[in-house]
């Protein structure tokens, strides 16, 4: 088995969800006895490379070129299709993110691989790995087993340890013969600036529903999310109404966060809501409805105006 | 100018889990289906771009007669016509799917596909990307703005990524998967379910396609995720609520 885990470069820094698809390669690599290579893309990311060979890797092969500036499907498709072709890699790992789910199948497509999205264990039947993953907003688990030679999976990022650290592997520059693509081009990236932590990974976060009635009220949640050193997530309610851009969003179709605490404030827990949440370690609800359905998922509940409550919380914490 | 617009019908996401698992399995046949959320967002945008030279929209899913009227409802907020292709019994994969999908791009050579982007049943999000894959075209993916420029041989894309929005400028043909906030889609009127009776519709066979018939993916078996600890502790008032997150050593 020769595992490739595919690093990525997140706003000029390592994606700290490198770090849970690397653990899930250690733990793949010990079950078969083997070891584990990495990738890592990008333009001018020696630094970056530095950083990331510090768990025990057998090899690091960086692709570095202005090809790969800005993250691009097509252009990085091409670049780890070629590398696994070269080295015969058969089991190719990456953080689910929006780029993973954006890249990874059409590397499917490109090497005809079997897939598994999000996979978030690893289990044993009859003698051979599946991978376990969320289907339908997470309520259920689905055990599945890839029959191609090759197995691309994306690793869920909240449900992997920390990996252990290791030492340095070999630097192997690759170059991946690709040039800027006609066929897709980037413009930009809009993005609210913040100085709060990351959503993604945040330890604390304060989730905001459309029960804040009016952006307005934004200003407030924000003064408890400075509060706690937490970062603000929203309902898709909220996201769609324009309070918050969408990189905001948690949930089945945003993002999937696992935070010592989550704080929801006026927000229903619909199932797609709960599916983002359901690694949070402490859920709080704050909501006037005693009937909410997030109280089914909360670890701690308030019935109350939210109104009162907030300016009470900031004021106590 | 012609498009290529995918419909999947899966179990209503009102479902409950067990419910869906066994339906899944085969077990019971009494779940209702719908068509994917996602793809009813593609197809309203196809129909948005009537007015931009689109006079061709042709619905392709891979779907049983049993779940027709799902498509139906599809083809009645405004398609042309429709390609199914019957899976004969096999649960597909999603390269599979998107495998059976390429072999009526290929037929059809539309101006481009517009896809949901991913279907609320196996969330697995990947039947877009795995067609431009084998297709070798471009793709942009969680697209939530898209404009033509001006001779239409490429279009602008604003896609939802973790980081923000991500504009990109692609060339056509190219695989679209659209994201929710791309438009609200209009429901099908009466009438227009009626009229899309008529529609044309060819009826293809997956056996027929010459498709490598061993599949990539197979589902092992399911479960219930573990539910969270269960028991909810009610508090009473803010300063309850503080204190008892300073208890539980969640806050300084
Ligand atoms: C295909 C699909 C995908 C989706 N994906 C997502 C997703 O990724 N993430 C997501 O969040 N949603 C998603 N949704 C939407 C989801 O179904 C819900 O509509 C949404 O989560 C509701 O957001 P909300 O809780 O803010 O709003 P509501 O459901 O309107 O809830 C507002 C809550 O605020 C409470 N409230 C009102 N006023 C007060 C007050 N003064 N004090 C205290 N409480 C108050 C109310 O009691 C209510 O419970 C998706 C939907 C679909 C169809």
């Amino acid at each position: 088995m020769k595992i490739l885990v595919v690093a990525e470069m997140q706003l000029g820094k390592l994606k700290p969800s490198n770090r849970a698809t690397i653990r899930m390669a250690q733990d793949l690599a010990a079950q078969n006895g083997g070891t584990f290579s990495m990738m890592l893309v990008g333009h001018q990311i020696g630094d970056a490379a530095s950083e990331l060979n510090n768990f025990g890797a057998e090899t690091l092969y960086v692709i570095d070129a202005p090809a790969f500036e800005h993250y691009l499907a097509d252009t990085l498709t091409d670049a780890i299709s070629k590398l696994v072709k070269e080295y015969g890699f058969d089991r190719v790992l990456g953080g689910e993110a929006t780029t993973a789910r954006d890249f990874f199948p059409r590397l499917a497509g490109a090497l005809d691989a079997g897939m598994c999205r999000g996979v978030c264990g690893l289990t044993q039947v009859d003698g051979s790995t599946c991978y376990q993953r969320p289907v339908f907003s997470g309520m259920a688990l689905r055990t599945e087993r890839i029959h191609t030679p090759i197995h691309l999976i994306t690793v869920d990022p909240t449900a992997m340890g920390e990996p252990d650290a290791g030492g340095a592997g070999e630097v192997v520059p690759f170059d991946a013969g690709v040039s800027a693509n006609e066929g897709v081009q980037f413009v930009e990236l809009q993005r609210a600036a913040s100085e709060r932590p990351d959503l993604s990974v945040a330890d604390r976060v304060v989730g905001a529903g459309r029960g804040i009635k009016s952006a307005d009220y934004l200003d407030t949640i924000g003064k408890l999310a400075d509060k706690l050193g937490a970062a603000v997530g929203a309902t898709r309610a909220v996201v769609d109404a324009g309070w918050l851009p969408n990189e905001f969003q948690v949930g089945q179709t945003g993002k999937a966060i696992a935070p010592k605490l989550y704080i929801a404030i006026g927000i229903s827990g619909a199932v797609q809501h709960a599916a983002g949440i359901r690694g949070a370690k402490t859920i709080v609800a704050i909501n006037k409805d005693a009937e909410a359905p997030i109280f089914k998922i909360a670890d701690i509940g308030l019935v109350a105006d939210l109104f009162d409550v907030v300016p009470q919380l900031i004021e106590n914490l | 100018m012609k498009i290529l617009v995918t419909v999947k019908p899966v179990a209503d996401p009102n479902t409950p889990p067990a419910a869906w698992i066994e339906s899944e399995q085969g077990k019971s046949g009494s779940v209702n289906y719908v068509a994917n959320y996602f793809d009813l967002i593609a197809v309203e945008q196809a129909i948005q771009f009537k007015d931009m030279g689109v006079d061709d929209i042709c619905i392709v899913s891979v779907t049983d007669e049993s779940k027709m009227a799902q498509v139906r409802s599809a083809i009645a907020m405004g398609a042309n016509r429709a390609t199914l292709i019957d899976p004969e019994d096999r649960k597909l994969g999603a390269y599979q799917l998107a495998a059976a999908i390429a072999h009526v791009v290929k037929k059809e050579q539309p101006a481009f596909v517009l896809m949901g982007k991913q279907a609320t049943d196996d969330d697995a999000s990947q039947v877009g990307p795995i067609l431009a894959g084998i297709l070798g075209w471009p793709q942009a993916t969680f697209v939530s703005q898209i404009e033509f420029n001006d001779d239409k041989s490429r279009v602008k894309v604003g896609r939802e990524t973790d980081e923000g929005v991500e504009v990109l400028d692609v060339k056509l043909p190219a695989v679209i998967t659209c994201d929710l906030r791309l438009n609200e889609p209009r429901y099908a009127t009466l009438p227009n379910l009626i009229k899309s009776k008529k529609a044309p519709m060819e009826r293809l066979k997956f056996s027929e396609l010459g498709i490598d018939e061993n599949p990539r993916v197979t589902v092992e078996g399911y479960s219930l995720p573990k539910g969270r600890s269960g028991e909810t502790k009610m508090v009473a008032d803010a300063s309850e609520l503080v204190a008892t997150l300073k208890e539980m050593k969640l806050v300084d």
